[in-house]
């Protein structure tokens, strides 16, 4: 595993002169929140400034899904007079973000001329839910990294912790199977090996061997938990790369605006759906989510009931067709059954 | 002002002599082990050291969703109100300073509001005074402060071994007479400890910029700060709905084949559709315009209409914004 602080000097200089050379007008990356085990989104256009960005392990946010915002197609032919050209945009990007990347490209949201990727070697970004958790009934005042890769914590009676990183992973990094950006213009940090593939599935396993009423009594676990703020959502790259969205229709009005069961459990359903064969599992609705709900648990089905049924993982190449705009005769087909 | 102490150990035995008048909700864990307002009884003791429950106590007053009409047969009928008394035992200053903002909007307007004044006279709210506040506090800032008493019925005050309790409404009044037999004389060195608990807690507040901030926001109304300021927004509701003072609701039908409701829910400015028009225009198009109305409507808005902030500075639209936006930042940039 390459040092941070090694990657951070990388990233910069990377950055630096990325915007210099004016290959980008724009850097997307990280800088340092104002609370601990957080990073924010960075939008550079200064080479000057590009000390301001940072790699640590509180890089949790995947900055694709700020990509297709950019490169929005003009809404009418006087929008499209006096419409900028599209940015050439420089992106860091971890494993996940990275299949993310490849999956707008595919769908025609992000044209892959206009990007500079920025692969970074990800060992696995943590959870701030599961280190605050950690800390018990301590606040952290700050947080950082230490040569082993460990996050060291300041809590508020000014003592110092040490959060051993895999307690702290985020859930998504346990199962990734390609830490290492697939696709990048630039990589830093050694290749980080991925995960078996049977990580997600022993997820989903677990939960298949339970009972019928045992499963439905946790789905509902979630959806009651769930304020339909539209985090998960709004944190999703794919999602950012719909043009519509059903929830966002109100003639007619698919599903109630409210947290009926009926509409929480529709909301996830059809999210799970629309993202078959597109989600990347990079577990961003999951870490956006204030109610710290698995909304990935549905999701996760899918995505191996689509790499099952016609051998795809959505992410890994950008020349591929996506799934669900493919079509061969020798496509499973044992899931059509009579009615 | 009646003001009374009740020892520690005997906090179960008040709130269950409560529980015989309502439903009495306690700081507890939820099932994902997040802190919240639990009902009694909770099966395990209640927390008294905590920072503040994910959600606010607004859900109590403003439910997310809300049926306030059921149609049949070509008749509608309104749904009644729950009866039952409430009882929120450990509502932190802050959420019940933003229940007084509530009031304005929903009491103080005409007419008032029927649902939410419901709610608010069945509901007693007992603060407990912050004596740990976390780093993305700032009610010191906003008229607050962890031991402010606004919006309560009752502000109670960890002591040693004891709570301090004030009444500060007639209904709190009539609520520490009611369990009289549980309650002490405090002593004046009680008020004090008190008093140096709150002020060790203020100490450790920081302040934010907030001062002129409504002619302020009026002169920065075309800033080209809020177009950097929104670039990062991905436009969730997360801040809105755990916001102890947004109060922005949407009221739709639902109707299938002559059956149906009326229903109320929550709303969110973060949303493009809150302000589409049925024309398809859009007045605030873009994160840019919609990020800083929600700003604007805090910060200045609140103060020309209803001389308050609408901000109580607990601090969870930055401790849980999955974009880590912390719009103290941007209130220094603009007061700056």
């Amino acid at each position: 595993m390459t040092d941070s602080h090694e990657i951070e000097s990388r990233l910069r200089q990377a950055a630096e002169s990325l915007l210099r050379e004016k290959k980008v007008n724009l850097f997307i990356g990280y800088e340092k929140a104002s609370l601990p085990f957080r990073t924010a989104p960075l939008f550079l256009t200064a080479p000057k400034e590009a000390g301001r960005l940072v790699w640590n392990p509180f890089c949790t946010a995947n900055l694709a899904v700020y990509l297709p915002r950019l490169f929005k197609a003009p809404a009418d032919a006087r929008e499209a007079k006096t419409a900028p050209p599209p940015p050439k945009v420089g992106l860091v990007v971890k494993g996940c973000d990275a299949r993310s990347v490849v999956a707008l490209i595919q769908e025609r949201q992000v044209p892959r001329e206009n990007l500079v990727l920025v692969g970074i070697a990800c060992p696995g970004i943590v959870d701030r839910r599961k280190a605050e958790r950690a800390l018990g009934d301590h606040a952290a005042l700050g947080a950082g990294e230490d040569a082993k890769g460990n996050v060291r914590a300041v809590v508020d009676d000014g003592t110092e912790v040490t959060l051993h990183r895999e307690r702290i992973v985020a859930d998504a990094c346990l199962e990734c199977r390609a830490p290492t950006p697939l696709l990048h213009d630039v990589l830093i940090g050694a290749p980080v090996e991925g995960k078996q593939a049977d990580a997600a599935r022993r997820r989903v396993a677990e939960f298949e061997s339970k009972p019928l009423d045992a499963r439905w009594a946790r789905l509902q676990e979630t959806f009651s938990a769930c304020i339909r703020c539209n985090a998960c959502r709004q944190a999703c790259p794919l999602c950012a790369g719909c043009k519509t969205c059903l929830l966002d229709q109100t003639r007619p009005r698919w599903i109630g605006a409210g947290t009926d069961i009926s509409d929480v459990a529709t909301y996830h359903l059809l999210r799970a759906f629309h993202l078959a064969g597109r989600c990347t599992e990079c577990g961003a609705c999951a870490r956006a989510c204030p109610m710290g709900l698995d909304v990935r648990l549905l999701s996760r089905k899918m995505s191996q009931e689509v790499e099952d049924l016609y051998g795809y993982r959505p992410g890994e190449a950008a020349d591929a067709t996506p799934v669900l705009s493919a079509f061969s005769l020798d496509d499973s087909q044992d899931f059509i059954t009579e009615p | 002002m009646t003001e009374k102490k009740i020892p520690i150990a005997s906090l179960d035995k008040f709130l269950a002599r409560l529980a015989e008048r309502g439903t009495v909700y306690a700081p507890g864990k939820d099932a994902s082990g997040d802190l919240a307002l639990m009902a009694m009884p909770l099966g395990e003791p209640v927390l008294l050291d905590y920072g503040n429950f994910t959600l606010s106590p607004k859900a109590f007053f403003l439910p997310q969703t809300q049926t306030l009409l059921c149609f049949r047969d070509g008749k509608a009928q309104e749904p009644p109100l729950p009866e039952q008394a409430a009882f929120l035992f450990g509502v932190r200053p802050c959420d019940a300073a933003a229940l007084r903002a509530l009031d304005k909007v929903f009491l103080d307007s005409e007419p008032p509001d029927p649902y939410y004044a419901h709610s608010r006279a069945r509901t007693t709210v007992i603060a407990l005074a912050c004596t740990q506040p976390m780093p993305s506090c700032f009610c010191t800032s906003v008229g607050g402060g962890p031991g402010d008493a606004a919006g309560a019925d009752v502000l109670a005050m960890c002591l040693e071994a004891d709570l301090l309790m004030r009444a500060q409404t007639p209904k709190g009044e009539e609520l520490l007479a009611s369990v009289a037999d549980l309650l002490a004389e405090p002593t004046p060195q009680d008020a004090q400890a008190a008093e140096e608990r709150i002020r060790a807690a203020e100490d450790q507040i920081a302040p934010v910029w907030t001062a002129d901030s409504a002619q302020r926001l009026r002169d920065a109304y075309d800033s080209p700060l809020w177009a950097a300021a929104s670039q990062k927004c991905l436009g969730c509701g997360t801040c809105s709905f755990l916001c102890p003072t947004c109060h922005c609701f949407d009221i739709t039908d639902e109707l299938r084949n002559g059956t149906g409701r009326r229903v109320r829910t929550w709303d969110c400015c973060a949303y493009p559709l809150f302000t589409l028009h049925a024309s398809g225009h859009n007045p605030r198009p873009t994160p840019k315009e919609r990020w800083r109305q929600r700003l604007m409507h805090k910060f200045r808005y609140a103060l020309e209409n209803h001389d308050r902030f609408f901000c109580v500075g607990c601090g969870r639209c930055i401790r849980s914004c999955p974009a880590s936006m912390d719009l103290r930042t941007v209130l220094k940039e603009i007061g700056g």
